[in-house]
């Protein structure tokens, strides 16, 4: 007879992502609101992924959010390579910031100060996009 | 080089994002995906307060939560700075709730279907209204061009300082102009020579 916590141990990231407010700790809303879809997260090498205050809360999806980082990723790429909704992904990502796992970098708001974008990055844009 | 905020996470390399947008099947994944240079991602929203606010949901009443997909690519510029594309929700009338589409974009591409002009019309209005510098893409789906320029503009209403440019979303060459075409256009806003986009 299984017993309702079966599988609630379970390792297997696409098993456990079914429950996405479960991996939040019932969460809904992160604590951070500055975490944006294209704000960059990047691993902090050496940082207390195996020992240390952040190990409690180290779920498998905290440290498949660690390991995927280790190329900066934008909130968006997380949680489409989690399959978590943006919101929850949001969440995991602020704990990470919170225990120091990762450093999250912020775009620049433009489009909300309803100022234009700086021309050294649009000549950046420019030139990168004549290169493809 | 002045990237603003280089000196904290200096390692860290900076996000940028320009918004593909228009009305449902005018070929946005498409073109995303033309000049990505990883294959369209897809991440969705649970929008849990559908109906707070909003008269117009009976279709969806009842429904605690209403999915919205975003389509999205990447295109790594240099080692500084990547740019995000991100293909809109269709449903614009979502869009307020998801005010984190317009953070950190540098303007938007709105693309149109010459036989369906009327589906990107609301794309239109939300970057009119919210003073969002945008050019207009007209999606030729397969090589069809069976209206002048001209007469798009005028059946769009646009703005003549808006550019308006003829593309086929499949074609990375094409795509790629689409994009250069915001570019200038933000570049030109910038340095002057065109009036600002009316906010």
């Amino acid at each position: 007879m299984r017993h309702w916590t079966e599988g609630f141990e379970d390792d297997d990231a696409e098993e456990s992502l079914v429950r996405p407010y479960t991996i939040t700790g019932g969460r809904t809303a992160p604590e951070r609101d500055d975490l944006a879809l294209i704000t960059l997260v990047t691993t902090v090498s050496g940082s207390l992924a195996e020992t240390g205050r952040g190990r409690l809360r180290m779920q498998p999806e905290h440290r498949a959010v660690f390991d995927l980082c280790k190329r900066p990723q934008a909130v968006a790429e997380i949680a489409a390579a989690l399959n978590l909704p943006v919101s929850v992904t949001k969440i995991l990502v602020g704990d990470l910031v919170e225990s120091g796992h990762v450093r999250a970098r912020p775009p620049l708001a433009f489009a909300r100060a309803g100022g234009l974008p700086d021309m050294a990055i649009l000549e950046a844009v420019r030139d990168g996009l004549r290169e493809l | 080089m002045g990237y603003a905020n280089s000196d904290r996470g200096a390692a860290a390399p900076m996000a940028v994002k320009i918004l593909i947008a228009g009305g449902f099947g005018v070929g946005k994944t498409t073109l995303v995906g033309a000049v990505s240079e990883v294959p369209p991602l897809r991440t969705e929203e649970y929008l849990t307060h559908a109906s707070v606010g909003v008269d117009d949901l009976e279709g969806v009443s009842g429904k605690a939560t209403t999915t919205v997909a975003l389509d999205f690519g990447r295109i790594t510029i240099n080692k500084r700075l990547v740019l995000y594309l991100f293909g809109t929700p269709g449903q614009e009338r979502f869009w307020f709730m998801w005010n984190d589409l317009v953070n950190g974009a540098l303007g938007a591409v709105v693309l149109v279907d010459t036989r369906r002009l009327e589906v990107s019309f609301a794309s239109i209005d939300f970057f009119e209204s919210r003073g969002i510098p945008f050019v207009v893409g007209v999606n030729c789906f397969h090589g069809v061009r069976d209206r002048t320029q001209e007469e798009v503009r005028k059946a769009l209403d646009l703005d003549p300082q808006v550019p308006l440019v003829l593309c086929d979303a499949r074609d990375r060459a094409a795509g790629r102009d689409v994009l250069l075409a915001l570019v200038d256009h933000l570049m030109a806003a910038r340095s002057g020579t065109t009036p600002r986009p009316a906010v």
